[in-house]
């Protein structure tokens, strides 16, 4: 990867701020970005269900609907 | 400009139609010149219900003409008609998704008892997650009988008799209400297009509301039903798609290699195909008959699903499958279900093209039979690959294949968007909901659907996505519209900068994601259904999909699966427009019912507007009314104010 580069900005305060600039690599990407095989087993893919798809498989946390029946 | 270059804008397309003229091959738009449209059926003024009939009662010319003339022989009035004929194609639409459900539902089944070599599954955390909604127990259970069991759960969603379709719980709770109060939750998928199609019969519903709602609920066993345990299952066999690179429109096919093209809708055989690909045998036959190799393309929804899930590059959308024959490189079409039109075993005899037909329940005259039997689906695809070898040395001097291609990032499914937004440990659709409430994104579209010949191709598609992402609008596409946003462009992360406003852009580029996401296929609508309710369940934007900034449009609809799609959408509470043509303009009281009244019941409604930036306008405009019944009208005001604050501060 190539080095960070950084971008100067106006910031809503107007002040002048150095920020990060883009970091992702020059080129088109050749594989896909297989995110899902970062869940390595069994126990990880039902812990990732319960939190990432919390709104579908998470007894305590409904978002809009945590005050009414269980979905 | 010549009429030629009217028909499409896309240049490939353009160019592919004059050698179509010049080699003297008739293609679809040859003849929407020379056919019209027959103006009584297309404002659904005719029944054929009975042999009484046909029967046409056309809206009058003049306004005020008497009522009770428009009757059929039976006394159906002029709003029957045009409610059956609506709902009539609303059956066949989720026929056509559900049935392509239950094979893949077959097949996954076998594959699960081990009985399909090839098939695999891919995806356990899916499996997990469905077996989760379908109520199958996962414990220490191998994923094999995990698999069984929820092969055989969805397989008899089909057949469901009583109760509700099982995927209809994943629905906003609110939802859930609404279609429970008004008695169209549906039982099961086969039972309420059999109820539809008995209740458009002669002499049966004659209540147009009551059609128009029985209606709603065959829709929704296709968008919560059918279409959805096909995008499931799918996902569980050949893996839910994540962000992947890939190209399209013609210029994909090649030269100097055997060009197998998969056209139609299942990804069963073309996945197999894509894995015989690489065997040894296959890549020296195609030498041996001087191909350099074998380049696989997809089109139309089969392209949306090897695309997403092997970057395999699209040909193109709809109207260009006659197009691609026309290139004179294409060595074999292979086709399965849907959108096969009959006039390609027309086109394939004025160049050398085999056309191979693969379904059992999709036959053409003059096309090559090589049946997909999933028991030996490796030795179907070899054979069919070898067709399209042992034909490449039969190319005829007249081929020219179009330059453009274009670059795409696709696989946008609901679960990857919500990984991009948050990451491994907070997935989260909440980034999206917040900017949504500041107002950097305006709201959310689907853009969907077909193309069609009676319109110029991609030009509303295109044109109503780009003015949508110029407003802030983020766009969700599937089907041949998201290949019309794919060719002119739209799905890279550099078009976040190029054309979306600034808030939305400025949201694409932290997240790394183009401003028009393509979701998938057509069945894969039910993807969009997903990501809403997730919006929806987030939090902040109100408790059902009818609170949130969104709609949906389908302007170059052209397929019964089209208004199905968007009869569920209207049902799931989202405002949708279509473009071309209205099928009940030919009575206003039924038009009416589905463009205003169905707010009342469903909180979704109809729109119709051919010209895209109209659309555009319609969309956004309803849009801005959700966002002020939510309260966030201002917090766009002041985001706005603060961009404009900076601006100053910049030149200052
Ligand atoms: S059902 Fe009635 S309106 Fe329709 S064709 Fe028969 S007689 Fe005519
Ligand atoms: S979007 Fe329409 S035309 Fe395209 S493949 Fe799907 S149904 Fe067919």
């Amino acid at each position: 990867m190539a080095e960070y580069c950084t971008e100067e900005k106006v910031a809503f305060n107007g002040k002048r701020v150095e920020i990060l600039g883009p970091t992702f690599e020059e080129g088109k990407p050749g594989t896909p970005m297989n995110w899902r095989n970062k869940l390595r087993n069994r126990e990880e893919m039902l812990a990732y269900l319960k939190t990432g798809e919390r709104y579908w498989f998470n007894d305590e946390w409904f978002g809009s609907e945590k005050r009414k029946t269980k979905a | 400009m010549s009429d030629i270059e009217k028909k499409s804008i896309d240049p490939a397309t353009v160019k592919m139609l004059k050698k179509a003229q010049a080699d003297g091959c008739e293609t679809i738009f040859d003849r929407a010149d020379a056919m019209k449209p027959c103006p009584i059926g297309a404002e659904g003024s005719c029944c054929k219900t009975c042999v009484m009939g046909p029967c046409r009662v056309p809206a009058p010319k003049k306004k005020g003409e008497e009522k009770s003339r428009r009757v059929g022989l039976c006394g159906a009035t002029a709003e029957t008609i045009s409610a059956r004929n609506f709902a009539r194609m609303v059956a066949a639409g989720t026929a056509a998704h559900s049935d392509h459900a239950r094979g893949v539902t077959e097949v996954f089944l076998a594959t699960a008892k081990g009985k399909i070599p090839g098939f695999q599954i891919k995806d356990e955390q899916k499996l997990l997650q469905l077996a989760m909604d379908l109520g199958v127990e996962i414990g220490n259970r191998s994923v094999q009988e995990i698999a069984i069991d929820v092969g055989q759960k969805a397989l008899s969603e089909f057949g469901r008799q009583e109760g509700e379709i099982l995927l209809a719980k994943r629905a906003p709770l609110k939802r859930q209400e609404i279609w429970r109060n008004l008695g169209i939750m549906p039982r099961g998928i086969d039972r309420e297009v059999v109820e539809l199609l008995h209740r458009t019969c002669m002499g049966v519903d004659q209540e147009y509301k009551s059609l128009l709602h029985s209606a709603a609920r065959c829709a929704l066993a296709d968008g919560w039903g059918g279409s959805m345990i096909s995008t499931e299952l799918q996902d569980v066999l050949f893996g839910t798609p994540v962000p992947v690179y890939g190209k399209m429109n013609l210029g994909v096919l090649k030269k100097d290699e055997v060009n197998l093209v998969i056209h139609g809708h299942e990804p069963l055989l073309p996945e197999i195909i894509v894995g015989v690909l690489q065997d040894p045998e296959i890549q020296k036959a195609a030498r041996s008959v001087g191909a350099k190799g074998i380049n696989l393309t997809g089109m139309c929804c089969s392209a949306n699903e090897v695309l997403m899930r092997h970057g395999i590059p699209v040909g193109g959308n709809f109207l260009q499958q006659e197009l691609a024959i026309v290139t004179g490189v294409v060595d074999a079409m292979v086709v399965d279900v849907q959108c096969e039109m009959q006039s390609l075993a027309q086109v394939a005899k004025c160049y050398h093209t085999k056309l191979i037909t693969t379904s059992p329940r999709a036959k053409i005259e003059g096309a090559m039979h090589i049946e997909f039997d999933e028991h030996r689906a490796p030795d179907v695809a070899k054979k069919i690959l070898m067709e399209a070898i042992e034909n490449f040395k039969n190319r005829k001097p007249n081929a020219d294949i179009p330059s453009e291609t274009t670059d795409t990032v696709v696989g946008f499914s609901h679960e990857t968007i919500n990984y991009l937004l948050g990451g491994m440990f907070r997935a989260s659709y909440r980034p999206l909901n917040d900017n949504i409430i500041n107002g950097r994104i305006r709201g959310i579209a689907g853009v969907v659907g077909c193309n069609n010949a009676r319109v110029t191709h991609d030009d509303p598609n295109f044109t109503l996505i780009k003015e949508l992402i110029k407003n802030d609008v983020i766009v969700l596409v599937t089907g041949c519209s998201a290949m019309a946003a794919g060719k002119g462009g739209l799905l890279t992360p550099e078009a976040a900068r190029q054309y979306a406003g600034e808030g939305l852009a400025s949201v694409c580029e932290a997240v790394g994601i183009p401003p028009v996401l393509h979701m998938g296929a057509c069945v894969d609508n039910s993807r969009i259904l997903m990501a809403a309710t997730a919006v929806v369940k987030d939090g902040g934007l109100g408790d059902d999909i009818s609170d949130l900034p969104a709609a949906g449009a389908a302007l170059e609809w052209m397929s019964e699966k089209a208004l199905a799609i968007g009869h569920y959408f209207v049902a799931s509470g989202i405002f949708t427009v279509f473009g071309v043509t209205w099928p009940t303009t030919g009575s206003e009281e039924v038009t009416k019912f589905l463009f205003e009244e169905f707010e009342n019941s469903l909180k979704g409604k109809w729109g119709f507007e051919p010209d895209p930036m109209k659309a555009a306008k319609l969309m956004i405009e309803h849009i801005d009314k959700k966002r002020k019944a939510l309260g966030i009208d201002k917090a766009r005001e002041r985001v706005l104010f603060d961009m404009a604050k900076r601006r100053e501060l910049d030149a200052a």
